[in-house]
């Protein structure tokens, strides 16, 4: 047998995390590369769409072709579940429940990606904007403080608008003039598109199918399907409003660009599932903040890609200060996010005569906790908790546990250190 | 396919060898060191009971371990 690899187990989403930027970094140079090819026949505004829509018209195609190979056994194991999501067990219909945020995810990554596109088009030098998408990161947090009545540690603000700021400055050309147009479009289109579309792809990771944790394969696919649909409908408008012929041209340029898109498509894929993975682990605004850390791994993309075509790079001393300074902040925020963590384990005794099915069920609905097992033994529930500070344990954990009448007894065991396989 | 909880109480000055032994024995998916009255928790994954045993078996042959809890998890909902 193999000796398994152990890692701290807080460690493990930072893994997906940045796995999934690492990927991520590739396809923005390869997205690079296809535009600067497709520009030299269609102008700029044009390009982008004709980019967007075959993003996702073959990056469906590769993905059901991925899928599919994830779904081959091996050993009785489904090989995606494998090696990227040990909850996949094959590919499947979506579920009512699912459908609804499905709609949300397609319509969010839909604008998120039009928008981006139409901010490309409007400038010819987008680095001075495109690092405001950052700022994501602080609409996630807003919006889970409202919407999952999951207020913010001062650590996690703290972390998020040191991890903001520093991928601004990181990713910020000097060359460029920020102008309105896009600035706006960045802050009210692609953001808020971005935030639809990872809030719902969270819910989605969280929902139970058929008892068991939904997989970010079938979530991905599934996503493309919806992103597709409203890609088209929006093209479409967008045709008939303005004389435009965009859908046509995209579907001529298919082949022209089949083989690069085809690669950059089937590598976004790998991004993505694991991505959706990561958001099943934190919040969605701290996944964010961790994938800041493309500005990081852009940098040698950037470099390879400059040799291909010809792309700007920074010449003077100072913007590369100021990116340097920026990196050092993405990687401080993303370490105090990192290291400021609690787990704990709750040993729960029940009073005699109660039902431990509907207990369990009741504990494992209170935010916090990862994971409840019945067991054997003294006691009657295993419970693991994961929360930032030891207030919000007490807060969110404790008091609720105590709200709770079917419960005799629990002792709470801080964990000081944790191993896990990966 | 068998989890279980194993709770591990140690002599004092022997935490970090029971924890370098503990984690060279197969089957153990996670391993947590705890303040209370134990001192480290096991989650280990098996085939069948007798593998569990085996398993607690070299458990015990490590110097340090004073006492291990078993509990043989009956049923898990986790994310």
């Amino acid at each position: 047998m193999i000796p398994a690899l152990r890692v701290r187990r807080k460690y493990l989403f930072y893994i997906v995390a940045i796995t999934s930027t690492i990927f991520s970094a590739v396809t923005v140079g390869m997205d690079t590369l296809i535009t600067s090819r497709l520009s030299e026949y269609y102008p700029a505004g044009e390009v982008s769409w004709i980019y967007g829509f075959n993003t996702f018209f073959i990056g469906l195609f590769t993905t059901i072709l991925i899928c599919l190979f994830l779904s081959i056994r091996v050993r009785g194991r489904r090989l995606g579940s494998v090696i990227i999501d040990p909850a996949f067990d094959g590919l499947r219909f979506i579920t009512k429940e699912e459908f609804r945020y499905h709609i949300f995810a397609g319509l969010g990554n839909a604008i998120s990606t039009i928008g981006y596109f139409y901010v490309l088009s409007l400038m010819v030098d987008p680095s001075a904007v495109i690092p405001f998408f950052r700022v994501v990161i602080l609409y996630l947090l807003l919006v889970e403080m409202i919407a999952e009545k999951n207020a913010p540690t001062l650590i996690e603000v703290q972390s998020s608008v040191i991890v903001t700021l520093g991928a601004i400055l990181g990713s910020i050309s000097i060359s460029g003039n920020i102008e309105i147009a896009p600035l706006a479009a960045m802050f009210f289109i692609v953001n808020p598109g971005w935030v639809l579309f990872s809030i719902s792809q969270r819910k989605l990771k969280l929902l139970r199918i058929n008892g068991k944790p939904n997989d970010s394969i079938n979530i991905r696919l599934w996503n493309l399907i919806f992103t597709l649909v409203f890609v088209i409908a929006i093209m479409l408008i967008h045709d008939i409003s303005t004389g435009t012929s965009y859908i046509a041209d995209s579907l001529r340029n298919c082949g022209e660009i089949l083989g690069m898109v085809a690669i950059s498509t089937s590598i976004t894929f790998f991004a993505y599932v694991l991505y959706i993975r990561a958001l099943g682990m934190g919040k969605a605004s701290i996944t964010e903040a961790v994938r800041a850390s493309i500005v990081i791994f852009s940098i040698p993309v950037t470099f390879i890609i400059s040799h291909i075509v010809e792309i700007p790079v920074p010449q003077s001393a100072v913007l590369w200060l100021i990116k340097a300074i920026g990196i050092i902040l993405v990687v401080l925020g993303i370490l105090s996010f990192a290291l400021a963590q609690i787990t704990a384990y709750i040993f729960i005794k029940a009073k005699s005569g109660v039902r431990i099915e509907k207990l369990i069920e009741r504990i494992w609905k209170i935010r916090g906790i990862e994971s409840v097992s019945a067991v054997t033994g003294n006691y009657d529930l295993i419970a693991k908790v994961r929360i930032r500070t030891l207030p919000k344990g007490y807060e969110r954990i404790i008091r609720k546990l105590e709200s709770i009448p079917d419960i005799y007894e629990f002792r709470w065991y801080s964990v000081l250190k944790e191993w896990s396989v990966v | 396919m068998i989890k279980a909880y194993i709770l591990v109480r140690t002599r004092v000055g022997k935490l970090e060898e029971v924890l370098e032994k503990a984690k060279e024995i197969e089957n153990v998916e996670n391993i947590s060191v705890v303040s209370g009255d134990y001192d480290i928790i096991i989650k280990v994954k098996v085939n069948d009971l007798e593998d569990l045993m085996k398993l607690t078996d070299k458990l015990h042959l490590i110097n340090g371990i004073k006492q291990t809890v078993t509990y043989v998890i009956e049923k898990e909902i986790s994310l």
